[in-house]
């Protein structure tokens, strides 16, 4: 029987900052990374699906090496957005999350190998693409796997810190940390939940794309913006199904959860349902009509509210989990005022300085940048 | 014992030891290489050099794809690592600096985006533009830095903050500056290093030549300067914890050694390249990354080693107890384990109590929870080859584990239980190898202090063991029969009167003679 008295005490220091700034902080930044990952790995598996599909035709070549260059970029915000989730997961859930990950240390650990493979994978290709055409489409393959195998562990790792009367079982049973977490029912249609919607926004993220080109170069713009509505419609299709797969193998309390127990929770899983089946019909009429505005501005902002919502609703998830073993209201709260207004006027003018780097690189403007 | 504990076979030391070491090798270029892009190319530029601004562009790649993969990734390593292996010290200094994190985030996500439209603007932008990348690059790479030393020399020397709990106190700690300018200056020398890495694969020999010197330019006066942070960092370092380096902790003592003498072969070696610049090898610019690498991580391991027995100095024991009790430590305190026991505290122990037979489990058991985070039985820091080495048997395991606090410059806290705890770690590790030593009758003097004394004693002649022995042998022989009633906290070790005899006598052949004392 599991001891609840075997999760952790967390450290004595109090929060510098009252929970829900931590848990808003969680929240929204966890969305930015998950969209970044969705950019990259959906364009990464495009991108390969680009260059099978169209084998020898000039569009698939090019939609694969056009994407592909931009992978490497994508993996570095993945990368760079996941630090402040990862931070703030351990600032809110420390005794849960370092938990599972000594369960499954090895493969945890591993993760940083296979990023570092991953990564340089993608780097061989954005550099190699004109000098080794068939190499890179192999490298990209092997690139991909890594991310996929990634974030199976990643959905391992945060599905067993959740129910900690699992916990037990697996460390006595082995303590070197050769585990995962395959016998957790939800584990398959989560993960899948995640790589499906890195299709879909990863189709988006080509949308986009497509958009940049639209006026100059249409023919090929409308090659991109075919691939990436599609997928962004399929993958979307298969999501209501694998949404509802993954709700149904929540244990019934917590699936109850949103399904009426917690009007919050419920009123985001109707929305998410409600706006997905309309990105559907969007997506649907604006390939028919050619229309790409309809998906770069109407589809993508419905979309990133969906994966907004997503986030907190993944966070009422985690809170239903772990109602038994924690309470927020365990934490002692002392705020440090300078460094915490020090973050946020750094983080707003960050944000404002990003957007001026990316100005004077030129990435808005529509002239070209000046050749040197 | 509050979380459950990583069994790496091979030693989580050493794995951290791994991650960690990569990473500061390559973070400190990343600082100190971005200063050397952007003055590089405006010296170039100034100088109309477009070959010099060629060679920049190739070596901005293999930069940002050096600092920005296996850099990011890497430092990033060291959190995960450090949550698998320290959980307990993690969660401490990310409550305690979560913005200080945040803060550091910040700069690392703009320094990374600068790091990338730098590399991919050499062929887009005005030359201003680029440059004006590269400088917010650096400035926010060494932001980078100005952040996380603070935290880095908090864990060595929190100062005040101990006290007071106050974010800045502990920031703006007694090591800090001499620690940020000495990261600095590694940071410069290393960005020199790097660029005889790319430099020597250049065909043009003159062009070589120029990047050599220039390269010089930044790893010569740099390692010159070094010592001088390196003095004012010792300085601040209070004394009792540098004296681990001064060979009471042979870790300790071996790696400030070692870091002087790599550092030394660096300083050499980057001035050999300086002899015939136009011939610069691949092999030469690597075995001197290499040697700097060497040098550059011995010194993280001095740190690391002067500061145990804590991970966070006078708070928290490397084997995650605290040094004090506070409300909310959980009980993870040695006096509370002392008095309520380890097996009945530790969450992750499946023996809560003790029998006459799971002595050795239990006491595996102990040694997983308490022992663990630094030692490993037979690898990396492994106690069995302590114990054959010394011929420790179970009686005088025993011993020994009670004064573990005192070995090396107390470098290992005190063992936390109780005795009956105490005597399970002793079975468990009298079972490694089971000793039943012969007696000898011919004992060397030398292997006695090695393997009785020399955990605490230094074999100098100012140490205790040589200044309070009674000079007169017979006394001395007599009084090395009970150890305690000489000093009560010495362990109770029992020696033969054969060792006994033997290590008086060499004990008094170390002591210096009294001409030679008259001479001095």
């Amino acid at each position: 029987m599991f001891n609840p008295s075997m999760v952790p005490t967390p450290d004595p220091n109090p929060l510098p900052a009252p929970f829900w700034v931590f848990k808003l902080l969680l929240v929204v930044t966890f969305a930015l990374h998950i969209l970044a990952m969705n950019f990259m790995l959906g364009g990464a598996l495009l991108a390969l699906l680009a260059r099978w599909r169209q084998k020898g035709s000039q569009f698939g070549t090019r939609i694969f090496s056009d994407v592909a260059k931009k992978v490497p970029v994508m993996m570095a915000a993945t990368i760079s957005l996941g630090i402040a989730p990862l931070l703030f997961v351990q600032v809110l859930y420390g005794q849960f999350f370092y938990t599972s990950s000594i369960l499954v240390a090895w493969p945890w650990f591993l993760v940083l190998v296979l990023v570092v493979c991953a990564y340089y994978g993608f780097y061989f290709v954005s550099y190699q693409g004109e000098r080794r055409p068939k190499a890179v489409g192999r490298v990209m393959l092997f690139s991909t796997t890594l991310v996929l195998i990634i974030g199976f562990i990643y959905t391992n790792n945060l599905t067993l810190s959740q129910v900690p009367a699992h916990w037990a079982q697996k460390y006595f049973s082995s303590t070197s940390g050769w585990d995962l977490n395959l016998s957790e029912p939800t584990l398959v249609p989560r993960y899948l939940h995640f790589m499906t919607a890195a299709v879909a926004v990863g189709g988006l993220y080509l949308v986009l794309i497509a958009w940049t080109k639209w006026k100059q170069d249409r023919e090929y713009a409308r090659a991109i913006f075919q691939l990436g509505g599609k997928a962004f419609l399929y993958a979307t299709m298969a999501q209501v199904v694998i949404g509802f797969w993954f709700l149904f193998s929540l244990p019934k309390t917590l699936r109850m959860v949103f399904m009426g127990t917690d009007p919050l929770a419920t009123a985001l899983l109707c929305f998410g349902l409600v706006a997905a089946l309309t990105t559907i019909f969007m997506m649907s009429a604006a390939l028919k009509k050619d229309n790409i505005r309809l998906a770069a501005l109407g589809v993508t902002s419905i979309t990133a509210l969906i994966v907004f919502s997503m986030s907190v609703m993944r966070e009422l998830l985690r809170m239903a989990y772990l109602k038994p073993y924690y309470n927020p209201q365990q934490f002692a709260v002392q705020t440090q005022w300078s460094p915490f207004l020090i973050f946020l006027g750094l983080f707003v003018a960050g944000g404002v300085f990003w957007f001026v780097m990316l100005k004077r690189y030129g990435l808005f403007s529509r002239t070209k940048p000046v050749q040197p | 014992m509050n979380y459950p504990v990583w069994d790496v076979a091979f030693g989580a030391g050493l794995l951290m030891a791994l991650v960690a070491g990569l990473h500061v090798f390559i973070s400190h270029f990343a600082v100190g290489g971005g200063l050397f892009l952007v003055l590089t190319e405006r010296k170039a530029r100034r100088n109309n050099d477009s070959q010099l601004l060629a060679w920049l562009k190739f070596h901005t790649r293999f930069f940002v794809l050096l600092t920005v993969v296996f850099g990011a990734v890497s430092g990033v390593g060291i959190w995960f690592t450090i949550g698998l292996i320290s959980p307990t010290a993690t969660s401490n200094l990310i409550h305690i600096y979560v913005w200080g994190w945040a803060i550091e985030w910040v700069f690392f996500f703009l320094e990374i985006t600068a790091a990338l439209l730098y590399l991919y603007g050499w062929d887009k932008l005005e030359p201003k533009v680029h440059e004006w990348f590269g400088w917010v690059y650096f400035i926010t790479a060494f932001a980078s830095m100005v952040v996380i030393n603070g935290i880095i020399t908090f864990m060595l020397t929190p100062g005040q903050w101990i006290a007071t709990h106050q974010f800045w106190t502990g920031f703006f700690n007694p090591t800090y500056a001499p620690s940020l300018l000495f990261r600095f200056c590694i940071s410069l020398a290393l960005a020199g290093i790097y660029s005889l890495i790319t430099a020597s694969v250049q065909r043009d020999a003159a062009l070589k030549a120029r990047i050599v010197r220039w390269g010089a330019l930044w790893t010569v006066p740099s390692l010159l300067l070094l010592p001088v942070f390196a003095w004012w960092y010792i300085r601040d370092i209070p004394p009792v914890l540098w004296a681990s380096t001064r060979g009471a902790m042979p870790t300790g003592t071996h790696f400030a050694l070692l870091a002087c003498l790599l550092l030394g072969g660096t300083f050499l070696l980057a001035l050999i390249s300086l002899l015939r610049p136009t011939r610069l090898h691949l092999a030469f610019s690597l075995v001197l990354a290499v040697v700097a690498f060497g040098a550059m991580d011995s010194f993280e391991f001095v740190r690391e080693s002067v500061r145990k027995p804590f991970i966070i100095t006078n708070y928290l024991y490397a084997n995650s107890l605290y040094f004090a009790a506070m409300p909310g430590d959980g009980g993870f305190t040695v006096d509370n384990l002392s008095s309520t026991g380890v097996l009945q505290t530790a969450k992750w122990v499946q023996n809560r109590n003790l029998t006459p037979a799971n002595q050795v489990a239990a006491g595996r058991e102990i040694f997983r929870v308490e022992c663990e985070s630094c030692h490993t039985t037979n690898s990396y820091r492994g106690v069995h080859q302590y114990i054959v080495k010394r011929q420790w048997d179970q009686d005088k395991l025993h011993a020994m584990l009670g004064v573990l606090f005192m070995m090396h410059n107390n470098v290992m806290p005190q063992f936390a239980g109780t005795d009956a705890e105490l005597n399970a770690l002793s079975a468990y590790l009298g079972s490694l190898q089971p000793m039943h030593p012969p007696p000898d009758l011919h004992p060397d003097g030398r292997a006695v202090f090695e393997q009785n004394c020399s955990m605490c004693h230094l074999a100098r002649p100012d140490d205790h063991l040589f200044t309070d022995m009674p000079k007169d042998p017979q006394a001395a022989v007599a009084a090395l029969a009970s150890l305690p009633a000489m000093f009560p906290i010495m362990p109770d070790l029992k020696l033969s009167e054969d060792e006994r005899r033997a290590l008086v006598q060499w004990v008094n052949t170390q002591r210096p003679t009294q001409a030679a004392k008259g001479g001095n």
